[in-house]
């Protein structure tokens, strides 16, 4: 079973500062795979190589996708290719402009199964795997716990609220993996050797159909405020105290 | 002039950083310092992410790696408060196999280096010969087809894992000391082989012994190499296992710096931070400034030796620098902790009882002076 990663560049949550106004001061923060991408990137290596197939990656951003330390990080986790769509115009592409590229990408590749991370770690707005199956055309499943690969298919299990789901899925498709999917490898040194030496496709925009026009214009990015504590304490849970509670709530909300 | 770590070097670095976060090993080390158990469960770990091939040739099952970078992991693991003596790569013994043991031992040797397990303690220092290492007399005599090993070996770190000792005794044959030690590698379990635990004050974690040679017989195959070039043997990696001592030290010191300088941005006297008092600021200052040049020295030293240049002097300078300069970096952070620092509960306290082996074992720091301080004056004439 062929498989695709797709993953996306994101600073160094650690390294985000806030700005008194609230405002995301970047500045400072290194560029590292996302970290909820991580589990797409084991999981496509791990499906591949228990169907003796062939794991790659897929990307599309900005400059930081250049950063050749950043390319053998990805590819020292398994896969055997990466193939990317750097432009500077997508380092602030909205979900669906990201996902459209993707697919177009996917277009010129030949897959079985795509796996994304649950949201990209900056945004986390958990709409480029949904919307990439949407575009493609295939079964898209999100919120996905276990893969298990069949012929012509994959067996997926759905944590939702109260139960699990399982399906089985018909292949070609996209799904979205939750973080509890796998532990992430550690890359080895081999492997960081070795992945200095893999191939790396590079696409520019126009090569894969151009970028379409964003939905979402974004106004601002911000922190949430710091709210003082209000140091109201409830001596016992009495239906009194839960009504008070539930009020203090609502008058704060 | 490029300081900056390699690509890989970094990758390979957070490779290290995941392992020790994942491992979370803060309170196990505690523990185990406590109870003086070697640290498998780190151990295991940091085998599993590959760090015991490093350094050990493709062919034999490892991951070749330049002198630098063995040093960068060394220093790193020990900065995440990896415990010193119990580190996991034993490529130098390896090497020292590969070159001079025959096949069987060279396979003995590899199955315990790939698994991060010590194979063999070295049987060099004895009671009456430390740093006077001509004054060894333990003795291999051969009778009927086999060698007999007699005398008491001291300061073996982990006797009581490793399966082997690589020991260094006289032949009898040549009446320079130098020109008479052989290296014999026998298993411990072979009768007239007892050992005795040595209470330390630190390095809990790795047991150290005595261990007593009493008629240990060996067959002429255990010899390693040639008979009488034992000495000589032994100086093919002394200098780069000088160099990891050195990077523990560097990473011990870069671990309690962390830690105090942490806690003298939070912790709170007289209304406001010690940090804001300059008599911890100039302790800081000058623990970084140490800490700068320990690197620089060691990662220069390292880079001389890769590059084929002599680093007979160096290697005695950096250990001697390395060795004093992190006692005093972690010496100043105990002092920024206070009475926290002085208890089992920060690990400060560790290091400091751990470190201070350091000064004394692998050469002392005056043995440095006087290899380095001859050396020094014959290069000026």
């Amino acid at each position: 079973m062929n498989t695709v990663a797709c993953y996306k560049i994101t600073p160094d949550n650690q390294d985000v500062a806030v700005a008194p106004d609230g405002s995301i001061d970047l500045a400072h923060a290194a560029m590292v795979l996302g970290e909820y991408d991580l589990m797409a990137i084991e999981e496509a290596a791990k499906v591949a190589e228990a169907t003796e197939g062939r794991a790659v990656l897929l990307t599309a951003g900005g400059e930081a996708l250049g950063d050749t330390k950043l390319v053998k990080a990805a590819l020292s986790r398994g896969a055997s290719e990466l193939y990317s769509v750097s432009d500077p115009a997508l380092a602030d592409a909205d979900a669906f402009q990201t996902a459209t590229v993707l697919a177009a990408t996917l277009g010129k590749m030949e897959y079985d199964l795509v796996i994304c991370g649950e949201g990209s770690a900056d945004r986390y707005e958990q709409q480029v795997g949904s919307l990439l199956g949407s575009l493609l055309g295939l079964p898209v499943v999100n919120a996905v716990s276990s893969i298990e690969p069949r012929d012509g298919s994959v067996v997926v299990e759905r944590a939702l609220e109260n139960e699990v789901e399982v399906l089985e899925v018909a292949l070609p498709a996209v799904v979205s993996v939750t973080t509890d999917i796998n532990l992430p490898r550690i890359p080895q040194l081999k492997d960081i050797l070795a992945a200095g030496k893999k191939p790396v496709t590079t696409w520019t925009l126009d090569e894969v159909g151009g970028l379409p026009s964003a939905c979402v214009e974004t106004v601002s990015v911000k922190a949430p405020g710091n709210v003082e504590r209000k140091k109201v304490v409830y001596e016992s849970g009495s239906a009194e105290n839960v009504g008070e509670l539930a009020a203090n709530i609502r008058a704060s909300l | 002039m490029d300081f900056k770590k390699t690509e890989e070097q970094e990758l390979l670095l957070e490779s290290l950083r995941t392992v020790m976060e994942r491992g979370n090993f803060e309170d196990y080390f505690k523990e185990c310092d406590k109870n003086h158990e070697y640290p498998q469960k780190a151990v295991d770990a940091l085998v599993e992410a590959g760090f015991s091939t490093l350094g050990i040739p493709e062919e034999h099952g490892g991951t070749p790696i330049d002198i630098l970078t063995q040093i960068m992991v060394a220093e790193e693991a020990h900065a995440l408060g990896y415990p010193s003596l119990c580190w996991i790569n034993f490529s130098t013994e390896v090497d020292d196999i590969l070159t001079f043991g025959n096949e069987d031992q060279q396979k003995k040797v590899l199955e315990c280096a790939l698994e991060g397990r010590k194979p063999f303690t070295l049987g060099f220092t004895e009671p009456q010969a430390g740093s006077d290492s001509a004054a060894m007399s333990t003795t291999a005599t051969k009778r009927d087809g086999k060698v007999y090993i007699n005398g008491n070996k001291t300061f073996n770190t982990s006797a009581d894992r490793a399966p082997f000792m690589l020991c260094v005794a006289r032949s009898g044959i040549n009446e320079s000391p130098y020109k008479d030690f052989s290296m014999y590698l026998f298993p411990m379990d072979r009768p007239g082989v007892t050992i005795e635990k040595l209470d330390k004050i630190g390095n809990n974690m790795c047991g150290t012994y005595e261990v007593h040679l009493d008629n240990v017989e060996c067959e002429e195959t255990d010899l390693v190499g040639e008979e009488c070039k034992g000495f000589y043997q032994l100086m093919k990696n002394f200098e780069v296992e000088r160099l990891t001592i050195c990077a523990a030290n560097v990473g011990m010191a870069r671990c309690a710096y962390d830690e105090a300088v942490r806690y003298a941005g939070v912790r709170e006297q007289f209304g406001k931070t010690i940090g804001s008092f300059q008599l911890i600021q100039e302790k800081i200052v000058d623990m970084k400034i140490k800490i700068e040049n320990m690197q620089n020295m060691l990662y220069k030293t390292a880079w001389k030796k890769m590059n084929g240049e002599s680093i007979m002097i160096d290697s005695s300078l950096v250990k001697r620098y390395t060795g004093q300069a992190a006692f005093e970096v972690i010496d100043d952070a105990m002092q920024i902790m206070g009475g926290i620092g002085y208890t089992h509960d920060c690990r400060i306290s560790r290091l400091w009882r751990d470190q201070r082996v350091y000064r004394i074992m692998a050469g002392t720091e005056e043995i440095m002076v006087h290899t380095a301080g001859r050396a020094l004056i014959k290069e000026a004439q």
